[in-house]
């Protein structure tokens, strides 16, 4: 109750920011939040790492801005098994995304996803999401040759199964391309790549 | 029998192709076609539609209205050609669109804001109108067309599988997202096993940790692979505990956490048991009697099909995988 009261006192804290969020659902429950810790008791990363998703909640109805810039964030498998769990309709796993984007605004958040950024470059590019190629290394050793080999050959190996080219069409890639320059994404690349840049 | 309260389609449909599926497992692109087509269904496959964003979505490095002027873009095409049915292969595609959809109908000011960017860079065509997309019924997963169609399925058997020790593993991203548009269940998820069910190959009715993640975790698997694995070997012990033959999936993100990393999470630890991994068209293909490698691409796989269609008593020719590395 005291909570509740605190809240609506202030609509600029970090909760209402969270609720205004272009990615909160209308309906998001995050106020209603009791700490019950259901979303803890079920959660992969709570089990596995320091990160406790009541926790996150807490702080964030606790208008502690310092989370924004805490890796544990970072934690968050985005399963959303707290979202479907959640007796109040609230969603740690939504929260997280809001937090991760208020901490890309920042460098913190940019230097957490900049080696995810040959994703951007393949969407730029074919319209197409790739594993992230920043990580190649690690995922040679734990696939082995076999999965070298599919990616050298995988135009055959479609082929082989009757499947047509999973490339757009020429024209289709140059629309996706407007569209990213048009909704500002080609923007936010290259401000996360100036970051990594800069080091 | 649990209630369908969702429109599900056989025709009209555009099949969503997810990046996962083209690049590591398109043998569940073919063995969805090679099912489809038994069964009747009516789809097609649009080469103007985009990735959906949903792992560059979940690796933070797409914004929310990048995502939502993509989808309207993609959404266009499938309204165009008058195959509005977005049936996806992959449980993160299916969530993406839904969540994209819903933003789109119910956030004015993102609608406004994604039309007013294609309006003032030449793209007036894709501008989105609301309700153009219905974020119950217009868009489901394959599985739920699998379900939907379920008793035709038998009438199509060419192979026994009966004898198969089947775990199932359903998709979060298909089952807890939009839980209310879930079929079968999402705390403990059954769809997959209702479509086991009537090729008379039951899958287990619970094993420890059934309703839990894969542990990929989009980032995770790569910027916290400890973290990650941590977590997949929670499912994958419980596995070996039950001796199963094969793993069922429905979504490509999964397969690949279970598949590619099979060998990774018997050096951790030390807990050594085979088991194939499939995605359920994958299985209902080879039910129908579809070829291991010209259907169901099994030499994409990392992990050996080939025991189990031996346990199967089905033919093949191992010099048909031109991938795997021979000891």
């Amino acid at each position: 109750m005291k909570r509740q009261e605190m809240v609506n006192e202030s609509q600029d804290d970090l909760a209402h920011k969270v609720l205004k969020d272009i990615k909160a659902p209308a309906d998001l429950g995050l106020l209603r939040c009791v700490q019950c810790g259901l979303c803890t008791s079920m959660c992969p990363a709570s089990r596995h790492s320091e990160y406790d998703a009541r926790e996150i909640i807490k702080r964030v109805l606790d208008n502690d801005e310092t989370i924004i810039e805490d890796d544990i964030i970072w934690n968050c498998f985005y399963c959303y098994t707290c979202h479907s769990v959640c007796p109040v309709g609230n969603s740690v796993c939504e929260v997280n995304q809001i937090l991760r984007q208020m901490a890309i605004d920042k460098d913190t958040g940019k230097k957490q996803i900049e080696s995810f950024m040959s994703f951007a470059d393949s969407y730029l590019e074919e319209g197409l999401g790739i594993i992230p190629k920043e990580h190649y290394n690690q995922l040679r050793t734990d696939y082995g040759k076999h999965w070298e080999n599919l990616q050298e050959n995988l135009d055959d190996v479609r082929n082989d199964l009757g499947l047509d080219s999973m490339y757009l069409l020429p024209e289709a890639k140059e629309t996706v391309d407007k569209t990213l320059e048009a909704i500002g994404f080609k923007k936010r690349v290259k401000e996360v790549k100036d970051v990594r840049n800069r080091k | 029998m649990t209630e369908i309260d969702k429109f599900i389609p056989t025709k009209n449909i555009t099949l969503f192709r997810s990046c996962l599926v083209s690049a590591e497992y398109p043998g569940v692109e073919s063995s969805t076609k090679y099912v489809f087509d038994k069964l009747g269904v009516e789809y097609v496959i649009d080469r103007n539609q985009s990735c959906c964003t949903g792992l560059g979505h979940y690796y933070d490095i797409f914004d929310e209205l990048s995502t939502a002027a993509l989808a309207a873009r993609n959404f266009h095409y499938a309204i165009k050609n008058d195959h509005k049915q977005y049936v996806p292969m992959c449980a993160t595609c299916y969530a993406i669109l839904k969540s994209s959809a819903k933003l789109l109908n119910e956030k004015d000011e993102v609608r406004e804001k994604v039309n007013k960017a294609f309006r003032e860079n030449g793209l007036e065509e894709f501008q989105y109108d609301k309700g153009d997309i219905d974020v119950k019924n217009d868009i489901t997963h394959v599985v739920d067309v699998l379900y939907y169609l379920r008793d035709k399925i038998p009438e199509h058997k060419k192979r026994d599988i009966s004898n198969l020790i089947i775990a199932t593993h359903h998709g979060c991203h298909y089952c807890k997202v939009h839980y209310d548009d879930t079929l079968c269940g999402y705390r403990n998820p059954e769809i997959i096993d209702k479509i086991c069910e009537v090729m008379d190959a039951p899958a287990l009715k619970w094993y420890d940790h059934k309703p839990r993640h894969c542990g990929g975790g989009f980032r995770q698997r790569y910027a916290n692979r400890e973290l990650s694995l941590d977590a997949t070997e929670d499912k994958f012990l419980s596995l070996h505990k039950e001796n199963v033959d094969v793993l069922l999936v429905m979504c490509p993100n999964c397969q690949l956490q279970f598949d590619r990393y099979q060998q990774v999470l018997e050096d951790r630890t030390g807990d050594k048991h085979y088991f194939a991994i499939l995605n359920i068209a994958q299985l209902v293909a080879l039910y129908m009697g579809a070829d291991p490698y010209k259907v169901l691409g099994i030499q994409t796989h990392t992990v050996n099909v080939e025991p189990l269609l031996e346990k199967l008593g089905i033919d093949y020719n191992p010099e048909e995988d031109t991938l795997h590395v021979r000891k």
